[in-house]
């Protein structure tokens, strides 16, 4: 039981972490209908840029955040506004082709900056082990399965209560609509993306205050999809609790099944969840008979 | 000079091309490959032969991404099945490579139903997203099936001889690989004016449309996969030849952005396309390698560190500025060329 309880706990934290990717890949989809498949790119660069702020500044957590954010939200805006905004009225093909093409240059351009090696990064947060029941955590692992419940609920109230929120599900819902009535559709997928960067910060520094700051953390965006695709495309919260889902099945497929599946059982209910319901636990059906 | 084009038959309209000046312009460059390995040193035909692969692979995902507008991020993963079904029956069964490099085709194929049957109800994205997932599967099932692929520790492939000459090398080596690139390149081209070939188109434009004239859509998608697979797979085979090598670490993702830099580079769709994409992809990182080294030995050794990562960059770059500047590609720049040619001094 002791070690049910473990893996649990442990595909929790890593569920959280890819609850938060997959919630910033909802937002772009959900606003601007494209796949940002430079998400784990911005996840990396986001997480580097604060260990830089880190090492000069040595602040603690939440200031750290405090600065890291606003300028990953910078970056989602340029991104969008010299990647993304050229593109407006291109094919989505085109445009998920964009985002590939930048998630290798985001990639190679980090790498080539802060170099090869992984870094050992705490962001700040106590190392001491805290014990919740017989389970013991690192506070940095509470860290991240606090943030998403932060985040998750944040979101939930962004989407369902401020003006920004409002304006941004009626431009999923119908972009001609949401423009005849006055909202600058523009503007709300400028903040998509700036929102998405902001969440993407916040995983970053807190799963490589978990793990590592390596460079292969942009591999975390590709092994959230499972996440995103259970969730369904479109659902910011449903990407979140998917996330959790998605953390325990693969640490309980390597505690139960077998080593090494870890890496693959995600991708395994990507496919079974396509075949049986593609859009999701969360996500809205769309109607299309071929 | 010709005015325009006046069809009389259907044939006419089906024909790969014809313009007596094409074909002798295609038997020209025919020609001028065959005896380049006579004029080019050793390093040059590594280089063309590096380009003559990723000419049939450029070919084989265009068939899926460009003529069925089936986006697959998972060539790498089809790419790694042909390489290690080639090196696996070579190695371990000792087929003869005439009979195992088919062999990775159709092993390929076969695979790509296992992908293709769950990605038929999906499109665009959704799919793209399988093949994803599809590649990181093959990864992980060719590291952790060790009875079988060897595991972590690859492959070597060596002794493939076809009519007493080691093809794996110099020039016999380049021969197979422009044979297979010939044959690929002829049986795309006629493939593309058959029926199967428009159903694709069809299929690409408005699946809905499609499905209303009467085009099967299980059935043609499922011939896209397989075709594609195929000639993926043969690619896979070509590659194993040529790095001697098999290991997993070689079919990265960046493969499968590599392949999707090419066809978008060459033009969606097209063969000529696909082929000079591939052409043109293969070089620029020669090219880029001569530009650090003709500054000091600080920037090449900055190469040599960064190696992957300005490739990558130069992917990202060349995908991202064809997209926005010219999405037809190269070959819709050629096109634009030749009309402007053609009817100089007018404008159009």
């Amino acid at each position: 039981m002791d070690f049910f309880l473990l893996l649990v706990a442990t595909g929790l934290v890593s569920g959280a972490a890819y609850g938060l990717i997959a919630m910033g890949f909802a937002l772009i989809f959900k606003s601007t209908g494209v796949v940002n498949f430079a998400q784990g790119e911005l996840v990396m660069l986001t997480a580097y840029i604060s260990f830089s702020l880190y090492t000069t500044f040595d602040l603690s957590f939440f200031p750290l955040m405090l600065v890291t954010i606003p300028i990953s939200m910078l970056i989602g805006l340029v991104l969008e506004r010299l990647f993304i905004r050229p593109m407006l009225g291109e094919p989505i093909f085109a445009i998920v082709m964009v985002t590939v093409g930048l998630a290798v240059i985001l990639r190679g351009v980090t790498i080539m900056i802060w170099g090869p090696d992984p870094f050992n990064f705490t962001a700040g947060i106590p190392t001491e082990v805290v014990y919740i029941g017989s389970v013991p955590f690192y506070p940095a692992q509470l860290y991240l399965i606090g943030a998403l419940a932060v985040m998750t609920f944040a979101g939930w109230a962004f989407l369902r209560f401020s003006r920004m929120g409002i304006a941004m599900r009626a431009v999923a819902a119908n972009e001609t609509a949401a423009l005849l009535v006055g909202i600058s559709v523009s503007r709300i997928h400028a903040v998509a993306w700036m929102l998405s960067a902001a969440i993407a910060s916040v995983a970053g520094v807190l799963f490589a205050a978990n793990f590592k700051l390596a460079p292969d953390l942009w591999f975390q965006g590709l092994k959230s999809f499972p996440a995103v695709i259970l969730g369904g495309l479109d659902s910011v919260i449903g990407s979140a609790v998917a996330g959790l889902i998605i953390g325990m099945i693969e640490n309980l497929f390597q505690g139960y099944v077998g080593q090494g599946l870890r890496e693959i059982s995600g991708f395994i209910v990507i496919v079974i969840v396509l075949m049986v319901r593609p859009y999701g636990l969360f996500g809205s059906k769309d109607i299309e008979r071929v | 000079m010709r005015t325009g084009h006046f069809k009389e038959r259907t044939g006419q309209l089906v024909a790969l091309s014809d313009s007596k000046v094409v074909w002798s312009f295609v038997a020209l460059l025919f020609a001028l490959a065959l005896v380049a390995p006579f004029v080019l040193g050793n390093y040059q035909v590594t280089l063309l032969v590096s380009a003559l692969i990723a000419i049939v692979g450029a070919v084989g995902l265009n068939m899926l991404t460009g003529t069925t507008g089936l986006i697959s991020l998972g060539q790498a993963g089809f790419l790694a099945v042909g390489a290690y079904t080639n090196a696996i029956l070579m190695m371990d069964f000792g087929w003869p490579v005439w009979l195992s490099l088919p062999a990775a085709g159709v092993v390929a194929a076969l695979i790509s139903i296992l992908v293709g049957v769950p990605s038929l109800r999906l499109k665009g994205l959704y799919l793209a997203i399988t093949t994803l997932a599809f590649a990181f599967i093959i990864n992980h099932v060719i590291l952790y099936a060790e009875w079988l692929t060897h595991g972590p520790n690859g492959i070597f492939v060596s002794g493939a001889k076809l009519f007493g000459f080691d093809i794996q090398k110099g020039k016999p080596l380049y021969y197979t690989a422009l044979a297979v690139a010939a044959i690929v390149v002829f049986a795309a081209l006629n493939i593309q004016r058959s029926r199967i070939g428009r159903a694709w188109m069809a299929i690409r434009d408005h699946d809905i449309a499609a499905r209303v004239m009467g085009v099967d859509l299980v059935r043609y998608k499922l011939y896209a996969f397989m075709v594609s697979s195929f000639i993926v797979g043969i690619a896979g085979a070509l590659i194993s030849l040529q790095i001697r090598f098999v290991n997993i670490d070689v079919f990265a993702l960046i493969l499968s952005i590599e392949a999707l830099a090419i066809i978008i580079l060459g033009g969606l769709g097209s063969i000529a396309g696909a082929i000079l994409g591939a052409i043109f992809l293969s070089l620029l990182p020669e090219a880029i390698r001569l530009f650090f080294d003709t500054f000091s030995d600080t920037n090449s050794s900055f190469y040599t560190t960064y190696v992957y990562e300005i490739r990558g960059i130069t992917y990202g770059v060349v995908i991202i500025a064809f997209l926005r500047l010219k999405p037809e590609g190269l070959i819709g720049l050629w096109r634009d060329i030749r009309k402007y040619w053609s009817n100089w001094p007018l404008a159009y």
